[in-house]
């Protein structure tokens, strides 16, 4: 199977990195289903012009993290995200992006009132609120 | 602790003029291993020697993790494939089944089925004698053959030359089905810089006879950048990995570092703003490399 995942070497993250990353929230956004078999080590590899050394730590990592399964012989496997696990998800990825969000306004020099005002704004716009 | 298939140790040979080694080295089972170097770099040799086609002067090589053995047995010898820079003169008056018969006799995991697949697919005549068959039909017939004989180790001394692109895709992409089984180990000599890209997890630099270093292809690439960072000062020797820098406005420094990672991680704590970041090519890599400026 092929899985969409997209290589920025242009960037400060090491490779594993990214694959890892990507890799973990297709997973947990049930992109990719409980049960899937992912490529073997070389062929992923292989798709991704990296090394299985890259791969391998990559399989590993999410198998600790209790993402993948193993089974010998066979191949590994998606395992089965928990309801817990998808919802601690959901909330880290909207504050890693809200961090990121404060982090352009520090650098602008933008005060705590205005980026609450563009906040508020952008919320209002998105979500449609009813106390327009 | 990962097993080795071959190791160098201390190994010397001269070759006219020219003193290949010492080279110590440990080839790790299970990957495909690119050796790069410029021309008449020793990379051949160091291959010939390990098919014993040439003897060393000096130091040992081992086979197959056997530390004691001078020579290789013959078990050990059907298990290597080997595709060298000529076809050998011994074979060029027979045909290409006649050749092939005497290798499948030879090899006794030999597997018809996969070589026959292979030869279609790459469209060499059988009936030809081998002198007769073009550069990169040749090419073709030997890397059928190596692989049909579904070696532990793989030996490729320049295998694309000669190739057409077309070709040169098949191969690329018939050694990425090869290695999926994961019990095989690729030593490959090569310059094609796309080459190394597509298939190596590991390269050995060998320059002027002497070996440069072995190096993760991944994480020379996640280290091997050039940053541009927003400092007034000077502070591009003090930064890790270096190895050279520019000032491009009285606000911006670009530097090339091999340490991309420990750099960022100075950065962060010396709170200097990254701009913007390039990851070097693989051929900038190893030019660098031949240079002299090793991986980290």
């Amino acid at each position: 199977m092929w899985i969409p995942i997209q290589i920025n070497e242009h960037s400060a993250e090491p490779l594993y990195h990214q694959i890892e990353n990507q890799l973990r929230s297709l997973i947990i956004s049930g992109q990719i289903e409980e049960g899937t078999l992912l490529p073997s080590i070389r062929e992923f590899a292989s798709g991704l012009n990296c090394s299985v050394i890259t791969v391998r730590r990559v399989y590993q990592d999410l198998e600790n993290e209790g993402l993948l399964r193993t089974k010998q012989g066979t191949g590994t496997f998606v395992a089965k995200v928990g309801e817990d696990t998808r919802d601690q998800y959901r909330v880290t990825a909207v504050q890693e992006a809200i961090d990121h969000a404060v982090d352009v306004g520090l650098s602008v020099h933008l005060s705590k009132e205005e980026l609450m005002r563009l906040f508020t704004a952008t919320l209002n716009l998105k979500y449609k609120t009813d106390d327009e | 602790m990962e097993q080795t298939v071959i190791e160098y140790r201390g190994v010397r040979k001269h070759r006219g003029r020219k003193m290949i080694g010492p080279i110590d080295l440990r080839i790790p089972k299970g990957y495909v291993i690119a050796i790069v170097g410029e021309n008449g770099s020793g990379k051949s040799t160091m291959m010939n020697m390990l098919m014993q086609m040439v003897i060393p002067d000096e130091g040992e090589i081992s086979w197959f993790g056997q530390g004691e053995l001078k020579e290789m047995t013959t078990e050990m010898k059907q298990q290597i494939a080997f595709v060298p820079e000529q076809t050998s003169p011994e074979e060029n008056r027979w045909t290409v089944d006649q050749a092939v018969k005497f290798r499948s006799y030879w090899y006794p995991d030999w597997d018809s089925a996969y070589y026959e697949q292979l030869m279609d697919r790459f469209g060499v005549p059988r009936d030809v004698k081998l002198r007769k068959l073009s550069k990169g039909e040749q090419r073709k017939f030997e890397i059928a053959a190596a692989l049909a004989a579904r070696p532990k180790l793989l030996l490729l001394d320049e295998p694309s030359s000669g190739l057409d692109p077309f070709a040169w895709k098949m191969m690329i992409d018939e050694l990425r089905l090869f290695m999926q089984g994961g019990e095989t180990t690729i030593v490959m000599n090569t310059h094609i810089v796309d080459e190394v890209k597509k298939l190596a997890d590991y390269i050995v630099m060998i320059h002027q006879g002497q070996l440069m270093g072995m190096a993760e292809k991944d994480s020379l690439l996640d280290n091997w950048k050039e940053v541009w960072l927003s400092t007034e000062e000077e502070i591009a020797d003090d930064l890790p990995g270096v190895v050279s820098w520019q000032r491009e406005t009285s606000t911006i420094l670009r530097v090339l570092t091999t340490e991309c990672q420990a750099l960022e991680h100075t950065l962060h704590e010396a709170d200097i703003q990254m701009l913007k970041m390039r990851g070097l090519e693989l051929d900038e890599v190893l030019s660098l490399w031949i240079q002299g400026h090793k991986p980290a």
